[in-house]
């Protein structure tokens, strides 16, 4: 057949260029305020960030309770009054709580940019944490917390993370009903005093940042005092468990929930990069060999990935999947498969050319428009290391060889390291 | 504002450029206008099925994905109702590298009993994860056909059900294929790094020499008018009774539209929301409570779903919700509230415009429904919108006998 004009067209190298650098200042208070400028809409994205994670709780739930009730009621406003007041100014607000910080996100308008800041100081600095609002969110958290362990996702992802942590620290330990229950407002109080502090905050201000959003920040935020009380460190244990293959039953489940995969270095490691490469060849996009073996060969799940995350004081690595009840066993015989021949064939030239290419051309998404760039830039800044970071990692998608990835795959994919849990029927 | 330049190839196709060199890629969204509601009701499920299909492999070019991520680009597509959407992002340089990968894939398929065996097995677990294995996962597939009666809308693009998916041959994919994914029945949208003169010469260069098709002329049943309300109870083993309604609404194309999405803002556009504030904070009947509007091109719903809490009666539920109904329809809204809302949409609209991807998304939605500036005209039109037509509008499609009422009761008793 005739068809002209349909040759592949050539293909560029793949570059992520230059990272433009974040700029820092420091409000008088000493608040690390970061500035990602960029010409886009006029609207402008702030993040507060604090050290208020699950890490510092000494009670389950602490560090996300104490999130979600900022916005229950301040000194001066009623809960409603806060968030119609956000609303009618067109912002968006996101409160969050992970394992190592809590923060907020807010996106503006820049001509409403100072009342929105106004409002997010009294949010952070000025929740009163009201009983009545309290016990409606634990009610209203219960329910939501007995739909969720219906979900088998939900019951195999915190197994694996009580398995790989350990159940006595805050990265590991589960929720049990009972926990909502210990709740009470001076317990939350406590929490926010200690870990919503002006020393234990940065702020990352990305989009159009107009001349006088720094004065905004410094005239609400930079009054705030610090104070240097000792505060104790919750210790907890971080080990993982001895039993290394677990089941979860859920009965009625339609598929069972397969994750596999141990606790590992994080961000700050020298192998870090390499493992993610390693990662991405396994199960880290639409075209990895576990996509591919199970996926588009066999119709086993609608997905499989692999992830590698860091945690502040360690990291893991997990594969997920869903699948069908009869296949389960056949799935995860492919993966250990796949992870085998990973430790023992070289990778060949073509299947490492593409990989090189989809990691760059992911590294230039990272950085596409002002938000994205700051959540790269946080990524980063968390684990206190700077854009080096992605010129080294740029440099490491493009060298790495067969022999260095087969050693990283023996090194961090160890068959005997790997807890395998399945939540669903047997 | 979005600027864009907007031509059409002589086979049909429409393409959209918008240039913005603040960003190193270039997103390219190609929508088809085919979607769930052009599939027969004995074999429902096609315009997603096929959409899979879509990723595996054409004579030029074996593996799709392949050859993208060589280039450093990154897809994926959906399917809905009305349309079926492909979209990449790519760095810029190797944007020709999308218009060969899409012009390719329109140009003919490669279909083959192996591949449409794989895929409806991934299919059918995907039916499982996404609505069968979820608490509270079959509820559309509940609520639409008991609002639907005749219009496709009745069934879920996954699919009405999993032997439908069993039963798919790969000739009738190929019909659906070729009757559908033809130029004029596209719309491509460019957003990026890429000046509008090199994207129109490439989409000439790639697209132009598809052969003009007539697409199949499909005629929808429309849905008669509801004239008495529907109710229906099912009982899962969910640890929460949860309350649904749907009511019928306008198509998306239709003044009313802007209305009502304003009211389904006053009732749940987040937690200052009526809805969330008198029923989930103030009263505590609800433990969560959302509304919104399918957005389709016929005639859709505006659903509302809530999860109650333990103890509280569907009788309470259900008048509950009335009460917040029947206060939009009878009260002046406050001044406040309405320009709220307003303002609500004016920042989603700007932030959505910061992406080269939501941008070249919604071009492509807008053209379809009639004109791309709508992405710039949208926000002044829903400034208009006066609170009295706020009103006339609820009393229009918020009533009983428009509505559809799905009891979703807890077999579990703790």
């Amino acid at each position: 057949m005739d068809r002209p004009g349909n040759k592949q067209p050539p293909v560029f190298p793949v570059e992520p260029g230059k990272i433009p650098e974040a700029e820092l200042l420091h409000l008088s208070n000493n608040v690390p305020v970061y500035l990602i400028p960029s010409a886009t809409e006029d609207i402008v994205r702030l993040e507060f960030i604090f050290s208020a994670g699950q890490v510092k709780e000494d009670l389950p739930l602490l560090a996300s309770f104490t999130s979600m009730m900022l916005t229950e009621g301040s000194k001066s406003h009623t809960s409603e009054k806060l968030l119609s007041k956000i609303d009618y100014y067109g912002a968006f607000i996101n409160l969050y709580a992970d394992n190592d910080r809590a923060g907020l996100i807010v996106v503006t308008l820049n001509r409403h940019a100072s009342k929105i800041i106004e409002l997010v100081r009294e949010i952070l600095f000025g929740p009163v944490f009201p009983l009545k609002e309290l016990n409606n969110l634990i009610q209203k958290r219960v329910q939501n917390y007995r739909i969720s362990r219906e979900r088998v996702q939900t019951l195999a992802m915190e197994r694996f993370f009580e398995s790989v942590f350990g159940s006595k620290h805050p990265y590991g330990r589960q929720i049990r009903e009972t926990d909502f229950r210990k709740i009470t407002p001076a317990l939350l109080k406590d929490f926010h005093s200690k870990y919503y502090t002006p020393d234990n905050m940065s702020v990352i201000a990305a989009g159009r940042i107009s001349r006088n959003l720094t004065s905004m920040l410094d005239h609400t935020f930079g009054n705030l005092p610090s104070h240097s009380i000792y505060i104790e460190e919750p210790v907890s244990l971080l080990r993982g468990k001895a039993t290394r293959k677990i089941l979860v039953p859920k009965p009625g489940a339609v598929q069972n929930s397969v994750r596999i995969g141990s606790p590992s270095i994080n961000k700050r490691h020298p192998d870090y990069q390499g493992l993610k490469i390693v990662n991405t060849i396994l199960g880290g996009y639409f075209g990895s060999r576990l996509m591919k073996n199970l996926r588009e060969e066999k119709g086993l799940t609608y997905g499989i990935r692999s992830g590698v995350s860091s945690l502040d004081l360690t990291g893991f690595k997990v594969i997920s999947a869903e699948v069908n009840r009869e296949n389960t066993r056949n799935a995860i015989e492919e993966i250990y498969r796949e992870i085998h021949i990973l430790q023992n064939l070289p990778v060949e030239v073509k299947e490492l050319n593409v990989i090189r290419n989809f990691m760059l051309g992911e590294m230039v998404r990272m950085f596409d428009g002002p938000f994205a760039r700051a959540e790269s830039f946080k990524a980063l800044h968390l684990f206190g290391l700077d854009t080096g970071y992605y010129y080294r990692f740029a440099e490491k998608i493009k060298s790495i060889n067969s022999d260095e990835i087969i050693e990283l795959a023996r090194t961090y994919y160890k068959t005997e390291d790997l807890y395998e849990i399945i939540a669903g029927i047997p | 504002m979005v600027s864009f330049i907007r031509f059409m190839l002589n086979n049909g196709l429409k393409v959209i450029v918008n240039h913005d060199d603040s960003t190193p890629l270039t997103a390219f969204n190609l929508l088809y206008n085919s979607g769930s509601r052009l599939e027969d009701p004995e074999m429902t499920g096609m315009a997603h099925l096929l959409e899979h299909l879509m990723f595996t492999g054409t004579e030029e070019v074996p593996e799709y994905d392949l050859p993208l991520q060589i280039a450093g680009g990154e897809n994926n597509a959906f399917t809905g109702n009305d349309v079926t959407d492909y979209y990449i992002t790519i760095p810029s340089d190797n944007i020709e590298t999308a218009f060969w990968l899409e012009s390719d894939r329109m140009r003919g398929l490669k279909l083959t009993q192996k591949s449409l065996d794989i895929q409806r097995n991934v299919v059918i677990e995907e039916f499982r994860q996404r609505y069968l294995n979820q608490p509270y996962g079959d509820a559309m597939l509940i609520l639409r056909p008991l609002a639907y009666r005749i219009h496709p809308y009745r069934w879920p693009t996954i699919g009405m059900n999993v032997s439908h998916l069993e039963n798919a041959t790969l000739e009738r994919v190929k019909d659906f294929y070729l009757s559908h994914y033809t130029p004029g029945n596209a719309i491509l949208a460019i957003s990026g790094n890429t000046p509008p003169e090199l994207a129109h010469d490439l989409a000439v260069k790639w697209f132009g020499r598809i052969e003009e098709k007539d697409g199949a002329q499909i005629g929808i049943p429309q849905e008669p008018e509801q004239k008495e309300e529907r109710i229906m109870s099912a009982e899962r083993d969910v640890p929460s009774d949860a309350l649904f309604m749907a009511w019928h609404i306008c198509g998306r194309n239709s003044s009313d539209f802007r209305a009502l999405d304003l009211i389904t803002d006053i009732l749940a556009g987040g937690e200052s929301g009526r809805l969330y504030n008198r029923l989930v904070r103030k009263r505590n009947i609800f433990s969560e409570i959302n509304t919104w509007l399918t957005s389709d091109t016929d005639p859709g719903l505006a659903i509302l779903s809530g999860k109650l809490m333990k103890g509280k009666s569907f009788d309470q539920a259900v008048r509950a919700v009335e009460e917040v109904f029947d206060d939009l329809k009878n009260k002046k809204l406050p001044l406040k509230e309405t320009n709220k809302v307003k303002n609500k949409y004016e920042a989603s609209t700007l932030l959505s415009n910061t992406s080269a991807l939501n941008k070249a998304m919604s071009l492509s939605i807008f053209e379809l429904l009639g004109d791309a500036g709508m992405i710039n005209s949208e926000v002044s039109l829903y400034r208009e919108i006066s609170r009295e037509s706020i009103m006339d509008t609820a009393i229009k499609y918020f009533t009983t006998s428009n509505r559809s009422t799905l009891f979703y009761k807890s077999k579990q008793k703790t």
